[in-house]
């Protein structure tokens, strides 16, 4: 589903984030990205959503060459990836329940029938009681599964969590992972950057680690 | 697809209407900004086409005065009638010496020489009304009927009218420049209005772009924003105007009844009013376009 070809990324002011890295992951896998800050992980997620661009080599997610798509491509690349940021990205002028509808806004789904999917999603991570809250009010658990709820609410076949657990104490970061474990279930492929080794050995799955932005790939 | 599309725009407009409604007072400033800037060439535009109007009830077309030798013959009197339903000639009037003469006595000051007169002084004339306007040709038709046999004297009475056509112009040219540089600044309003607004929402526009939205999806209530802004610019004006003319009607019909003339200010027309609300409309879109389309650079630019 994703492949990662010779590919090298070089900042502006020449800070090199990976070099040279090439990687397959499979169609419904599930997959941890390890290493210390600076490791290149983030980067490594933003290649694949398009949100940057390799200096070389090529990026291809289910078939398409991200690294050479246009402009006015990407937002269509976008909608089949869930993104799930450390820093959660909610909007705080709107309810639970519209972050959690604005993909669907975007893509130009109806709206009772976008509100519906998003009520069902908002259920799954257990923030069905807070819809019509302002996510300000929500703790940071309960912002992250928002966030995670917006990636899921438009069932991408690829879920990309960067940190999803780095602001979380134990007991949240261990609901948030009991998640990814049932959506990895019903056959979504997930990529995770994570620091959260409990994490990884209690949901199993490869683990790819990065050092100085070169793959070091181990067994789980 | 064109259920989507529909829903796309009644969304960004329904979401335009709201951030104008809840940054009312915001709202207000732009739309007072424009309306001012709008009245100015509009303003000018209405009075000069009310300036036309009082010229266009004077004689403003230019005329040609024929005296007849008193010592003409009918045959020559026919020819000169007969040369004058040519179709060079629009109007063709002609005045009996006797008319001429009453006319003359019916004038106050002159009533007392006319009085004293033993016999008719005044020649039978035409007045003539030529198809053409400019200067050349009106000259060529009058050097042309100075030739005919009968005439005494051809007077060609076109430069008073030929100014009044010329300041006119000038000031036709005029409205359009104003018009011209306050598009200009009804875009920079609307631009630097839209701006604000972009930068205000940058987090939502990144958060979009995050998760899959075009460039087009999230410029379209922006553009909506600019748009409605610029009819409310334009509303403005019209709010200005009609004040000014208010204002304006009680001095104005004074200064005519003084001209003894009813001459009164219109309104602008239906059609004239739909125009100026159609271009500020286009022009706030305009502004916002350029706008958003910069800012949207720079904010991806900044991530």
């Amino acid at each position: 589903m994703i492949s990662f070809s010779q590919v090298t990324k070089r900042y502006p002011g020449g800070h090199e984030a990976l070099s040279g890295v090439s990687l397959a992951i499979e169609q419904g896998e599930l997959v941890f990205l390890t290493g210390h800050s600076g490791a290149g992980k983030s980067t490594l997620l933003k290649l694949i959503a398009a949100i940057e661009r390799p200096t070389s080599g090529v990026v291809s997610v289910s078939g398409q060459n991200v690294s050479r798509l246009s402009r006015r491509a990407v937002p269509y690349l976008r909608r089949n990836i869930g993104l799930v940021f450390q820093d959660h990205k909610l909007l705080f002028d709107r309810s639970v329940i519209d972050n959690v509808v604005l993909p669907l806004d975007i893509a130009g789904f109806d709206r009772r029938e976008s509100l519906k999917r998003a009520r069902a999603v908002i259920d799954k991570v257990g923030l069905l009681n807070r819809e019509k809250a302002n996510p300000v009010s929500l703790s940071g658990g309960e912002q992250q599964r928002l966030c995670i709820a917006r990636a899921l609410v438009s069932r991408p076949a690829l879920l990309l969590a960067d940190e999803p657990t780095g602001n979380l104490d134990a007991g949240y970061a261990a609901d948030i992972m009991a998640m990814f474990r049932d959506f990895h279930q019903v056959g979504t492929t997930l990529v995770i950057a994570t620091h959260d080794e409990r994490a990884i050995t209690a949901l199993g799955g490869r683990t790819l680690h990065l050092d100085h932005g070169r793959i070091d790939e181990g067994a789980a | 697809m064109i259920g989507g599309w529909m829903r796309h725009h009644k969304h960004a407009l329904g979401a335009a209407l709201h951030r104008l409604r809840i940054q009312a007072f915001a709202t207000l400033l732009t739309a007072l900004a424009m309306g001012v800037a709008i009245s100015l060439p509009s303003g000018l535009y209405l009075g000069l086409s009310n300036l036309s109007r009082v010229a266009g009830e004077l004689p403003a077309q230019p005329e040609i005065s024929l005296f007849l030798d008193a010592g003409a013959s009918a045959e020559q009197k026919q020819a000169i009638a007969a040369r004058l339903k040519q179709p060079d000639i629009a109007q063709a009037r002609f005045v009996p010496k006797d008319e001429a003469l009453a006319t003359l006595s019916a004038s106050q000051d002159l009533a007392d020489i006319t009085a004293g007169l033993t016999e008719n002084p005044l020649p039978d004339a035409w007045i003539v009304r030529p198809q053409a306007t400019s200067r050349d040709a009106l000259v060529h038709i009058s050097d042309s009927l100075r030739k005919l046999p009968g005439i005494a004297e051809i007077h060609l009475d076109s430069q008073w009218a030929e100014r009044l056509q010329a300041a006119l112009a000038i000031g036709r040219t005029g409205v359009w420049l104003l018009a011209g540089l306050f598009a200009i600044a009804l875009i920079a309003i609307s631009g630097n209005a839209i701006r604000a607004q972009v930068l205000a929402r940058r987090d939502e526009i990144l958060v979009s772009q995050l998760i899959g939205a075009t460039d087009r999806h999230i410029r379209r209530p922006f553009l909506y924003l600019g748009a409605l802004q610029g009819l409310f610019g334009g509303l403005a004006a019209g709010g200005v105007l009609a004040v000014a003319g208010i204002l304006l009607r009680e001095p104005v019909e004074h200064l005519a009844v003084l001209y003894g003339s009813t001459f009164h200010l219109l309104p602008p027309d239906g059609a004239e009013i739909a125009v100026v609300l159609g271009l500020t409309t286009l022009f706030g879109w305009l502004g916002a376009w350029l706008s958003v389309t910069r800012s949207l650079h720079q904010v991806e630019a900044a991530r």
